[in-house]
């Protein structure tokens, strides 16, 4: 491992947040430009600091070993996180270095829990900054390092695999800045997409455009205090329904349909799954929402569709209370919170790929004890899942479920109930953004103690990288030669 | 371009790493979960777990995007089907490994170019090519051809008797100015060097010179290598490799071939017309002595067991014989030819793959791409106009530490380049260069 060549990876990282930091500073011309200065200050220093560590180091490219991937990401994701919470603290926006923190992390690992009050108080530039946190990091900061930096080379799949969610990761062109660029492209199109129906269903077009940066990458933070709620718009929230269930469908499948292979969203089995999931629950949590009037039907199917979808993809976005619904739905929704939409989506949680192939073996289970010689493969998509893979499934569960019980504890222990400790932290590893009580639908982080605050962070990040990627950096084989 | 790679053995393993560096698409198939993995963690490739055989693999490699399939499985019969599947699915080349000499080579047959095939490659017989041009260049530890057979690259060991050992290469320029030749890496140890002016010769060095073909006899002298032909030579092992060996050479020198298969044994005395079929184990010391082993010039170890072929060169060499050719099969094995004394370790995998990259950059004069266990690579350039190099005179061009220039080709005629050597855009030149400067020398001739 080279500390040069991990520190000139994490400075170019650095450069390209201070660039697309720059485009805020445009946002702020043209509007009121109260937060220019700060703005400028924040991207200035970026680029400078970045650039220079970049030019210094740019010699050092040494290729990049297993280790220095787990190293990289993780320390990049944080690098980010640093230069990116630098407007928040300069403008004043929020003072606190940990609530600043909180916010920028909560914004790249598009969890999307906020410690704001007061959203709609905040200057144009930084509500921009913030969105454009969770547009960047939807599809990954990674990730778009390889597709602009090419030279990362060999050592860009080790990358690749530690950022990339999924249990395997699968390349669609022979090379992986070439697979970057299209997975970008793929996002790119369905940004612009969703801007140009949410500018045509009248929102103003900033509105529109933090909106689309926010939705696609399931991020979840809103410009308005009451989230989508605000525009009471059915066609605004039905625009915003289908692109959080088109982000949370595994992108490759969204590849494979630009190239017209339009029928291979209906083969993948984890697509289905998806799908159904998401009718089945919408169902039941319809009869969860406490009837109000017949006239309100359509409302009450739309509020619960956006709910499951909203929950379900990891986004986090509102249109209702949900905590004033039964408590069956509020768990049923907690559920979800876990597992989260597709692998190779921008979505969080653990993946429905990962629930599938749990679900399957545990069935075959039941089928061996029966038949104790019979040899039963999980198969999925067709084909055999291997016995490694079960068990990497295995074992992800097992930590995720580890991490979530060890948080959830520590968060009670700062002061909070039960329900909304166990509610920041589902919220926080699966990357939602709002939880369960204290920290619900209506309500932020901010009363949370500080502390918590970076217990929270880190969940965020742990949960962004699918836990193996940080949870290696502290175990003691990783450092021993 | 796009190219499919069906199979991850060695030669496939070697060939996406290569041709992957020089930025074409490679999708490698392969059936083994293992060797697919292996593929995916350490090369910048797509890999697909299946059969090049079939068609649905074939389809999910998209094939019919590709330019150009090669078949390297170790199963005749599978790269075959690859190819022919890929013909249809409309691959233009198809490039096919054989185990079998016989596949695909009678003669009264349907030719491989009826099958759609651009180039058949048999990793044995390409090893045997590379031995016999071994024993016919005697003193050299290997000989690659450029430019037509117009430019050599030799490599040489420098023992006691050379004279160019403990001075600096600037010295032996100057001393020699009519012998024009290029010093492009030395191989030392475990360690490839490309050297400056200043690098001084040491005792056990395999220095890689390039010179014109005509001039190279006079290069092997000046080294302390008295290029004798050599009269008598043993084979062990007459598999595939050995038998291929004795055939080109048994016209021109006398061949003793020991084969332990008995049945084995009576085949090749009968399909070898002169040379001496011996029926025994190359372990066997009492043999060996009896066959003469003392008096032979040069000794070729190819049987399947590797390690059974390095021991056997060791005793040889043990007992005075002066040129000892070992075949191994872990490209693991290649740098240690220096350090154990072994004159030259063969490979038929890297054989293969050198004679497919060859194919594929026809029409380029670079020939061969990697050597026999030396980390460096030959690429070839183009200056482009306005670039760096085409500035200044060489001796003032700031060229890139770890790489060098071996030769300048200038409207078709070679050039063998000194310091003041002035290299004009469009002139292709062949640089030498180890695996990290490759970015920068790109960057001088852009």
């Amino acid at each position: 491992m080279s500390p040069k060549s991990i520190l000139a990876v994490l400075a170019f990282i650095i450069l390209a947040i201070g660039i697309l930091m720059a485009s805020s500073v445009l946002v702020s011309l043209l509007h009121d430009g109260k937060d220019l200065v700060p703005l400028a200050l924040s991207s200035g220093a970026s680029i400078v600091a970045g650039g220079a560590l970049w030019f210094v180091l740019r010699k050092h490219r040494n290729e990049v070993g297993i280790r220095d991937g787990f190293v990289i990401v993780s320390l990049g994701w944080v690098a980010a996180s640093l230069f990116g919470c630098l407007p928040f603290v300069l403008s004043g926006a929020i003072p606190s270095f940990t609530d600043a923190f909180f916010e920028t992390m909560s914004g790249f690992t598009t969890t999307g829990a906020t410690i704001l009050t007061d959203i709609e108080d905040l200057p144009y530039g930084i509500l921009y900054w913030r969105s454009l946190t969770q547009w960047i990091g939807g599809l990954g900061i990674i990730l778009l390092s390889v597709a602009i930096l090419p030279l990362l080379g060999v050592g860009g799949m080790q990358l690749f695999k530690a950022e990339v969610p999924g249990v395997t990761v699968e390349k669609i062109t022979p090379r992986i800045s070439q697979t970057a660029r299209i997975l970008w492209l793929v996002y790119v199109l369905l940004t612009l997409l969703q801007t140009l129906l949410l500018l045509w269903a009248g929102l103003p077009l900033f509105d529109a455009v933090c909106h689309a940066f926010t939705t696609v990458s399931t991020g979840g933070f809103s410009t308005k205090n009451a989230s989508i709620a605000y525009y009471e718009s059915p066609a605004v929230e039905i625009i915003i329904i289908i692109f959080m269930f088109l982000a949370g469908v595994n992108f490759t499948l969204h590849y494979r349909a630009l190239k017209g292979e339009f029928t291979s969203y209906l083969r993948d089995g984890e697509f289905k799954f998806y799908v159904l999931l998401i009718v089945g629950v919408t169902v039941l949590v319809f009869f969860g929402i406490p009837t109000l009037t017949s006239s309100e039907l359509g409302w009450q199917i739309r509020a619960g569709l956006f709910q499951v979808v909203s929950i379900v993809t990891t986004t986090g976005y509102v249109t209702a209370d949900y905590e004033l619904w039964v408590p069956a739905v509020q768990l049923l929704l907690l559920l979800m919170m876990l597992s989260g939409a597709c692998a190779g989506s921008t979505a969080g949680g653990i993946k429905l790929v990962r629930v599938i192939v749990l679900l399957k073996n545990g069935l075959n289970q039941m089928k061996a004890l029966l038949h104790p010689r019979a040899v039963i493969p999980v198969r999925h998509n067709g084909r055999t899942v291997g016995q490694d893979i079960i068990v990497d499934v295995l074992a992800f569960l097992v930590l995720y479920i580890t991490l979530f019980a060890l948080a959830t504890i520590v968060m009670s222990a700062t002061g909070l109930d039960m329900v909304s400790a166990a509610g920041s932290v589902a919220a926080t590893i699966g990357n939602i953004g709002p939880g369960l009580g204290s920290v619900g639908a209506i309500d932020n982080y901010a009363h949370v103690p500080d502390f918590g605050k970076w217990v929270l962070t880190f969940c965020m990040l742990t949960g962004r990288l699918e836990l193996f990627t940080v949870l290696v950096l502290f175990t003691p084989s990783f450092w021993r030669r | 371009m796009r190219i499919i790679i069906v199979g991850a053995g060695e030669v496939g393993f070697h060939l996406a790493k290569i041709l992957s560096q020089e930025r074409h698409d490679i999708i490698v198939i392969d059936k083994n979960p293992l060797s697919a993995e292996r593929v995916n963690d350490s090369l910048d490739v797509m890999v697909i777990e299946g059969s090049g055989s079939e068609l649905k693999t074939l389809q999910r490699a998209e094939a019919s995007d590709a330019d150009m399939l090669i078949a390297v499985t170790t199963v005749d019969e599978v790269n075959f089907t690859a190819c022919m599947l890929a013909g249809k699915l409309g691959v233009k080349k198809k490039i096919i490994r054989v185990n079998d000499p016989h596949f695909l080579a009678d003669p009264k047959g349907p030719s491989p170019e009826d099958f759609g095939i651009d180039l058949v490659i048999y990793p044995e017989g390409l090893a045997a090519q590379e031995i016999v041009r071994l024993i016919r260049r005697s003193a050299a530890t290997e000989v690659l051809e450029f430019a037509d057979g117009r430019i050599q690259l030799i490599g040489i060991r420098l023992d006691q008797e050379s004279s160019l050992i403990n001075k600096k290469l600037k010295d032996i320029v100057s001393t020699y100015q009519n012998l024009p030749f290029r010093a492009v890496a030395i191989f030392r140890g475990i360690r490839t060097i490309i050297p400056t002016g200043d690098e001084v010769f040491k005792k056990g060095d395999q220095v890689f010179v390039i010179s014109k073909t005509e001039m190279v006899q006079e290069m092997l002298r000046l080294a302390g290598k008295e290029s004798q032909r050599l009269e008598k030579i043993m084979i062990l092992g007459g598999s595939g490799i050995g038998r291929r060996v004795a055939e080109q050479l048994e016209d021109e020198i006398s061949i003793k071939l020991l084969e332990s298969g008995k049945e084995a044994s009576s085949e090749l005395a009968d399909a070898l017309r002169k040379t001496m079929v011996i029926q025994g184990e190359g372990k066997d010391l009492d043999l060996l002595a009896t066959e003469g082993i003392i008096d032979m010039d040069a000794y070729i170890a190819v049987t399947k067991d590797e390690e059974d072929n390095i021991i056997s060169c060791l005793m040889a060499k043990h007992l005075g014989v002066k040129k000892t050719i070992a075949h191994v099969e872990k490209l693991d094995y290649l740098p240690l030819a220096n350090t154990i004394g072994i004159d030259a370790l063969v490979n038929k995998k890297l054989s293969a793959a050198n004679a497919i990259l060859k194919f594929i950059r026809k029409g380029e004069i670079v020939s061969v791409a990697t050597l026999h266990g030396v980390d460096a690579e030959v690429i070839e350039m183009i200056a482009q106009k306005g670039s760096t190099v085409t500035k200044k005179p060489l001796r003032a061009v700031d060229f890139p530490e770890g790489a060098i220039i071996g030769c300048v080709i200038h409207n078709g005629s070679v050039e063998i380049p000194v310091g003041a050597t002035q290299i004009k855009p469009q002139d292709r030149v062949v640089v030498f260069t180890l695996p990290k400067a490759i970015r920068d020398v790109e960057k001088f001739f852009s």
